[in-house]
């Protein structure tokens, strides 16, 4: 896509987050991503945003659509993050299967929505098991679990697979963030077909599926960042303290600026990140700057900001929720000592 | 010197730590959670355990820290219930602390603080509600914000400006505090709900239109409520640090607790233990200057710019351990009281003066001493 073809999709975006998601967000965070508005991001094509058109998708490069999840994000968190789960770590994993075009459709459509239930984020395997025929066992922090198609990393003696599987049971409960989209457990007991195993040895294709897309997760980190900052600043225009505006005092113009250059800096090593190293240490860095920027804006915003009316402590509540949903430490930290130190760096 | 409590004062501690751990159980902490009502309940049986107590107030900072460290919700709930006794206690005259404070230490009245206004939080100075003398009395009108108990409290200490400032740079001038009722006419409490935390805690936006107040509920000189307010607030914020402190504390236990529950060899990682090392080092250096600060106060010799650094540096260790607690525990503190801790622990750096007016505190009072040298 030419940087024409780039700016343009992203205008578009954005005209459509500013019309239907601005005045919308604290809507979804109370009642969730609406049939509606699944439709709209599925006629936009952002639901099979980066598969090929030839597919059934939109056939956008990386690069374009991790700045329309970063556009998004500024909106809508919980919009960007169900169109990253649909597209990336749905329909992506489908497409590399080869033969799951209907499913893709379906997602794609905004007919059905879809979740990966799986257990790299967290610091011990979840206990989804696959002996002979039978899936069985469960994972406790699922988000969407009451989507229509589950994808779902089950492992068994020496190997593990994604499977596509359909819950026993499930179990919503209210999470710190991304309030709308729906969190909970859900539990397997079925026994499958081998045309239910989307792929074998899916744990290391998983894994680096998520290192590779990282720049994702980053993307929308940024946008919430930017989101929240922009927020503070219009607030410390309005608000006064001691016959000033806050903008006037210099630790929270220090802070704003501090916060706006890291964010712009990060913006540009999006565009610019193409190695799996990259990807992970941008997505660290962008996470670590959401939180600290959501931080900073429910500060400026004082008791004001502690209530959910203003929509900046969600900030805080999303910026910490994304990096638990997205990152894992130790396991980023191994596979950036691994590259840029030795092999068996960081293990003590 | 000795960094010791003493024995009365530990058995205090013991005694708060069993009585959360038994009463403050987690349907009770999750439900105050979810539906933000006033744990009354709760706070009855607070009172009759003798927690409540002004006569030594190191038992109510240490309860404030063992409550906050299993709950912060209710346990500040609990014990803020007579928020604003001292105001009384030193200011008060005998007919006020007969009629308002002592049914109010006795459990049998609650408490707040009015301070607070929708353009005024840290600007206390710029408040604009009014107090304006009639011939029986004084006539209030104003509006307040994010008032502690403002829905439960049978009665407030509220600041109004009761005579224009004489000068831009004495703003602080012309303030008066009074006593003023709950159920008085025209007194319009309405509860603010959809915190980020602390919901258990009753915090309520209150509106006063020609409310009648009667002379004798004039706290102290007329005109000088500014320097009551800030007299009580080298008290209060020291007990936002031990809420700091007993938050950060039941962080860590909340981290330890995981780690002991998983195989040794993720507590054996050095990330984990160093992260370990340096918050229980972060919250001993908190608690130590919370004490400090206290010892002063409590010692009628109050030093507002330790009270400051104890509630600022407090605030930001909970915060921070927080926050390093998450990293290590990840997604599987979703649900879970850690996830509660973090979203509570944040209100420390902005109630009671928001971080930034306690840096402002310390750095003046630095320099002023610098001056005073000279």
């Amino acid at each position: 896509m030419s940087s024409e073809e780039q700016k343009l999709l992203v205008s578009m975006i954005e005209q459509f987050a500013k019309t239907e998601l601005e005045n919308a967000a604290q809507k979804i965070e109370k009642e969730g991503i609406s049939t509606d508005l699944r439709k709209r991001l599925a006629e936009l094509g952002l639901l099979a945003a980066t598969i090929p058109q030839s597919e059934g998708g939109s056939g956008i490069d990386r690069k374009s659509f991790s700045l329309i999840l970063m556009t998004l994000a500024k909106y809508s968190a919980s919009a960007a993050y169900f169109t990253y789960l649909q597209n990336t770590l749905v329909n992506e994993l489908l497409f590399k299967s080869q033969n799951k075009k209907e499913e893709i459709a379906k997602i794609a459509s905004g007919e059905a929505t879809a979740t990966l239930v799986h257990d790299l984020n967290l610091n011990f395997q979840h206990e989804i098991f696959v002996k002979g025929s039978d899936l069985y066992g469960s994972n406790n922090f699922v988000t969407l679990p009451d989507a229509d198609i589950h994808l779902v990393l089950a492992r068994s003696e020496g190997s593990s697979y994604l499977i596509h599987a359909k819950p026993a049971s499930t179990g919503i409960r209210k999470p710190l963030g991304f309030r709308g989209l729906s969190f909970g457990n859900v539990n397997y007991k079925a026994e499958i077909g081998s045309d239910k195993i989307i792929f074998k040895d899916a744990e290391n294709i998983l894994q680096n599926h998520f290192f590779e897309t990282g720049d994702q997760i980053a993307a929308i980190a940024l946008g919430m960042s930017e989101s929240a900052i922009e927020k503070a600043i219009e607030y410390s225009k309005e608000r006064k303290a001691f016959e000033s505006y806050l903008y006037e005092f210099q630790p929270i113009s220090a802070a704003l600026i501090d916060m706006k250059g890291r964010i712009e800096e990060l913006k540009k090593a999006l565009m610019l990140t193409e190695s799996v190293q990259e990807k992970i240490t941008l997505k660290l860095n962008s996470l670590e700057t959401a939180r600290l920027a959501s931080r900073i804006a429910l500060q400026i915003h004082g008791g004001y900001g502690y209530l959910e009316d203003l929509g900046v402590e969600r900030y805080y509540r999303d910026s910490m929720h994304l990096t638990m949903l997205a990152s894992n430490y130790v396991k980023e930290m191994k596979a950036l000592s691994k590259d840029v130190i030795a092999p068996d760096a960081f293990k003590i | 010197m000795s960094f010791e409590l003493p024995q009365e004062v530990e058995e205090t501690r013991k005694r708060a730590r069993d009585f959360a751990l038994r009463e403050f159980t987690k349907d009770l902490i999750d439900r105050y959670d979810e539906t933000e009502e006033y744990p009354n309940e709760i706070r009855k049986k607070v009172f009759d355990s003798g927690f409540i107590t002004i006569e030594n107030p190191w038992n109510m900072l240490v309860a404030m820290e063992e409550f906050c460290r299993v709950d912060p919700g209710i346990g500040l709930s609990t014990l803020a219930s007579v928020f604003g006794s001292e105001i009384l206690l030193l200011y008060g005259t005998d007919e006020q602390k007969e009629k308002y404070l002592y049914p109010t230490l006795k459990g049998e009245k609650i408490s707040a603080v009015a301070v607070t206004e929708p353009g005024a939080g840290s600007d206390v100075a710029g408040i604009s509600s009014r107090l304006e003398k009639t011939d029986k009395g004084w006539i209030l009108n104003g509006h307040k914000m994010f008032i502690t108990n403002g829905t439960v409290a049978d009665h407030y200490y509220l600041l109004a400006r009761s005579a224009p400032p004489p000068s831009k740079e004495k703003r602080h001038h012309g303030l008066t505090l009074a006593i003023v009722e709950r159920r008085w006419k025209g007194v319009n409490p309405v509860k603010l709900k959809g915190k980020l935390g602390m919901r258990a805690t009753d915090t309520a936006e209150i509106t006063f239109e020609n409310v009648e107040v009667p002379n004798e509920n004039i706290v102290g000189e007329e005109g000088k409520g500014f320097y009551i307010i800030m007299t009580f607030f080298n008290i209060s914020r020291v007990y936002v640090a031990a809420q700091s402190v007993g938050t950060a504390q039941g962080i860590l236990d909340l981290l330890l607790e995981y780690l002991s529950s998983k195989p040794s060899s993720f507590r054996e990682m050095e990330y984990v233990q160093f992260a370990l090392a340096e918050m229980s080092a972060l919250i001993e250096a908190a608690r130590n200057i919370t004490y400090k600060a206290a010892t002063k106060v409590f010692s009628f010799n109050p030093d507002p710019a330790l009270t400051s650094m104890a509630k600022y540096y407090a605030a930001e260790i909970a915060n921070q351990v927080a926050n390093v607690a998450f990293k290590i525990v990840g997604m599987e503190a979703s649900g879970t009281k850690l996830e509660k801790l973090y979203r509570d622990a944040k209100i420390t750096e902005i109630w009671e003066g928001t971080s930034e007016i306690e840096k402002l505190v310390i750095s003046r009072m630095i320099l002023k001493r610098i001056q005073e040298a000279k």
